[in-house]
This record gives structure tokens, C-alpha cells and sequence, in this order.
């Protein structure tokens, strides 16, 4: 080896390599390259310290959806860890109010007071933002304050609805509160509460709709509910999100041209959107080993927007495609979907998430300087 | 007195058992019990020795009635 060229390890990686070490191969049958290698000492040579220049450097999040209740985004340039982190924080870390304890007076409805129970403890609820916030705490010890629970009451009984027509079949009609619904219940507000939930802060359910038992004449429920603060990791009734799941971003490479009829087959072997078709440009058809000579005007097959790729692996399955194109998703590229049962606003859901890991790392910090001290 | 109102017999009748006095009266109260008609839901009250059945129908089938007082659940 001449001693003026630098051996292969002592370049910078190329352009190539960098996205060959960034994407997970998804093959006909297999998942290659599923490990990330962005770590100190795995390429000699390479730097690969976190910095947190360099992450802010690599890092970009881009909002896709922004609902109340669904967020949809992306965050580019963060290892799965943390993604995974924030996921997790999501689903089982942020508090929520929810029924706890239920306190039957009387219930002759065909429910259990058990299941009853059961049932109304998974009812989300929505109320004052401030009040939630910062003004209710979890509760410690026995008794119930006005800043740790919150009451609510359901007193309903089935009549039989004279006005109806004798001959009428349909119990909503022919009696009265045939159907329990979680618009029923009412909220009772105590103490300082009256300040934090009152006209549009009320605690409310946040689905009015929600069927809590069905009844006929006579019977009756007849309880109270007491609210408390909880996390999702002790009970999912707690959890703030109805789902929070990310996927990595799916890659399609065409490799070699597809053209034609062949072209037509292909994107239909995607989702719709994913494969666009386009006319074969003379100058292509012109270029020697451009795979394009003489189809001029023909259509070909062009990756239009393979986030919406459900990666099916279909087109791999078909003979013609073979050797023309490489599936993958990109390891550091993560489209979250956030979808809130209503309590949070489910953008906010994921800044909470954020403050959350940071108190955690706080806290780390602060145990790790005792150790040292 | 409530319909629960059962009081656990104190092994030490010798002191204030006696002075209670009224125990005889307590009995015929509590033996009488309220009960529900499986056939014709009606509320049939049954005495110490009086037969099984229920006065509206006949109905054999009675049901005891749901504790008045209130339960607490855990809404898990």
C-alpha cells in the first residue's frame, strides 16, 4: 500500500454508507441491518459521542396532523431509545383524573355493582385545564380534600313512559332512562373546586354518549363516584392516549427502471399516492445504460410519497420486480401518531412527555452527584 | 335498629347483659324479615315459624333483599 493513501477506515464515511447505515433492509423474507451502530468506538476512527450540538444539528420534528384529540408528527434524527422513551411516557406516566371509588347505594339494574364499577372507572373525563393541572394533586392518606378528589353522583331510575303508545317497541321510547349514559352523571363541585370547574370547566365526561347500562321499569342506580389523579402504569383508565405508537419512515428505492404495463403493476401494489406514474423524458431515453433506451413517451414508476407506504412487502412477491427494488424504513425517522381520550390536548400530551423525561433525568443527575460526592 | 342491626351475643352475660332487659322484645323484631317473591316481586315479610311461600302468589321462591346501607368498589 503506497503510504500516501489513507487505508479505507481513515476516510470519512460517504454519503452511501452513511444511508446504507441508516436504513433497515426489509427483505423478501428477512429484517437486515436492524441494529443501530451510531455509538463511540463502533467504526474506528469515527466520532460518535453525543453532543448535544450535534443533535440539535440532526434533530427536526414536522407536524403532519394537528388535531385536538389526534397529533400526527415526525421526529427526525433521535434514537429509537428515546423515541421509545417518550412513547412509553406517554402511555403510562402523564396523570389523568378518573373514577377510583364508587360508593352503591342501590343498584336492581341486571349490571353487577362490580362490573358497574368497572365500567364507570373507564369513562374519561375532561374539565378546567388550570384546575387539572396545577390546582388537583395526588392524593396521600385517607381522607378526601377538595385539591385531591373530586365527586361526582348518578341517580337514575326507569319509568314506564305514559305519553308512549301502548303497542311501542322501542324501550327508548316506551320508558323513561331505558339507557344509562355518562351524560347522566353529575358533578358536584366541593370546596375550592367550584372556582377551577364551574360553567365551561365543569368535569364533564368527555363522550357524552357512552352507554353505562341499560334498565326497565323499576330499577334503579343510585351512587356516588370520588375522583382521584393516577398514572397509566398503574391502571389504564389513567392513560392520557387512546393509542401513541410511531412507526419508522418506509424507504422505497427503485433500483433498476419499471416501465410499462409492469409499471401500472407495481403501484398498485402500494397504497394509493405511494408510486406515481410518470411519461419516460426523451434525454432519458436518449442516455446509454440509463435502462431507458428506446421507450421514450412509455410510463415509468416514481416513488411519489413513501410515508404513506404500509411496507406489505407485495411488490416483492411478484417475479418481474425482482432485483429492481429495495424496500427498507429509515432508523432515525419516527412518525408518531398521538391520539388523546380527551383530558389532554394530545400535541400537548407529547410536551408533557418531553417534561416529564427531563424530570426524570433531573433526578438521575442529582442521585448520580450523591454518589460521587 | 336497622334490618342489619345483628349484634354479635356477648359470651360474658354477667354484668351488663341482664340490665339490657329489652332482649326478649329485640328477638320478635329481628325475626321478622323482609323478603323478595321470585315469581311476582312482590316484598313477602316472613315471621319466625311462618311456611316458606309467598301470600300473593304462592310463589316458593324468595329472594333476600339488597342491604340498604352503602357498598364501596374499587372502579378497577
Amino acid at each position: 500500500m503506497a503510504p500516501s493513501t489513507k487505508a479505507q477506515w481513515a476516510q470519512p464515511p460517504s454519503k452511501e454508507e452513511l444511508e446504507r447505515r441508516n436504513t433497515v433492509n426489509i427483505n423478501k423474507e428477512t429484517v437486515t441491518n436492524t441494529v443501530s451502530t451510531d455509538f463511540p468506538g463502533h467504526f474506528p476512527g469515527e466520532d460518535h459521542a453525543f453532543s448535544i450540538d450535534r443533535f440539535q444539528s440532526g434533530f427536526d420534528i414536522t407536524f403532519h396532523q394537528n388535531d385536538q384529540f389526534h397529533a400526527s408528527f415526525s421526529l427526525v434524527g433521535i434514537d429509537a431509545s428515546l423515541a421509545n422513551a417518550f412513547r412509553r411516557i406517554l402511555i403510562a406516566e402523564i396523570p389523568t383524573l378518573a373514577i377510583e371509588n364508587v360508593f352503591i347505594t342501590n343498584n336492581t339494574s341486571v349490571i353487577q355493582d362490580e362490573v358497574l364499577a368497572h365500567r364507570l372507572g373507564l369513562i374519561p373525563f375532561k374539565g378546567g385545564r388550570e384546575g387539572l393541572r396545577n390546582f388537583l394533586r395526588f392524593k396521600k392518606g385517607e381522607d378526601a380534600q377538595d385539591y385531591d378528589t373530586v365527586q361526582l353522583d348518578l341517580n337514575v331510575t326507569c319509568t314506564v313512559n305514559t305519553d308512549a303508545s301502548p303497542n311501542e317497541t322501542d324501550p327508548l321510547k316506551a320508558y323513561h332512562n331505558a339507557h344509562v349514559y355518562a351524560k347522566d352523571i353529575t358533578f358536584t363541585p366541593q370546596g375550592r373546586q367550584e372556582q377551577y370547574f364551574s360553567g365551561e370547566d365543569a368535569i364533564v365526561p368527555v363522550n357524552p354518549d357512552i352507554l353505562i347500562a341499560k334498565m326497565r321499569p323499576r330499577q334503579t342506580i343510585e351512587l356516588s363516584m370520588y375522583m382521584n389523579l393516577g398514572v397509566g402504569s398503574d391502571h389504564s383508565k389513567f392513560s392520557p392516549v387512546a393509542t401513541a405508537s410511531y412507526r419508522l419512515m418506509p424507504t422505497i428505492k427503485i433500483t433498476k427502471p419499471i416501465i410499462g404495463a409492469d409499471a401500472q403493476k407495481f403501484a398498485n401494489c402500494f397504497p394509493e399516492g405511494v408510486i406515481g406514474l410518470e411519461k419516460v423524458s426523451k434525454k432519458e431515453a436518449g442516455q446509454r445504460g440509463s435502462g431507458y433506451e428506446g421507450h421514450a413517451g412509455e410510463l415509468k414508476a416514481v416513488v411519489v410519497d413513501p410515508m404513506r407506504d404500509t411496507v406489505s412487502r407485495e411488490c416483492l412477491r411478484h417475479e418481474e420486480f425482482e432485483g429492481k427494488v429495495q424496500l427498507g424504513r429509515r432508523r432515525d425517522h419516527f412518525i408518531f401518531s398521538v391520539e388523546s381520550t380527551g383530558q389532554w390536548d394530545s400535541d400537548e400530551l407529547f410536551l408533557e412527555a418531553v417534561k416529564k423525561l427531563k424530570q426524570k433525568c433531573k433526578k438521575l443527575e442529582d442521585q448520580v452527584d450523591n454518589m460521587v460526592r | 335498629m336497622s334490618r342489619e342491626g345483628y349484634q354479635v351475643p356477648t359470651a360474658s352475660a354477667g354484668s351488663g347483659a341482664v340490665a339490657r332487659g329489652s332482649t326478649g322484645m329485640q328477638d320478635t323484631r329481628s325475626s321478622i324479615m323482609s323478603y323478595l317473591c321470585g315469581d311476582c316481586g312482590g316484598s313477602v315479610h316472613l315471621g319466625k315459624d311462618s311456611t316458606v311461600a309467598c301470600p300473593h302468589c304462592a310463589g316458593r321462591v324468595l329472594y333476600k333483599e339488597r342491604t340498604k346501607r352503602m357498598v364501596q368498589f374499587e372502579a378497577r
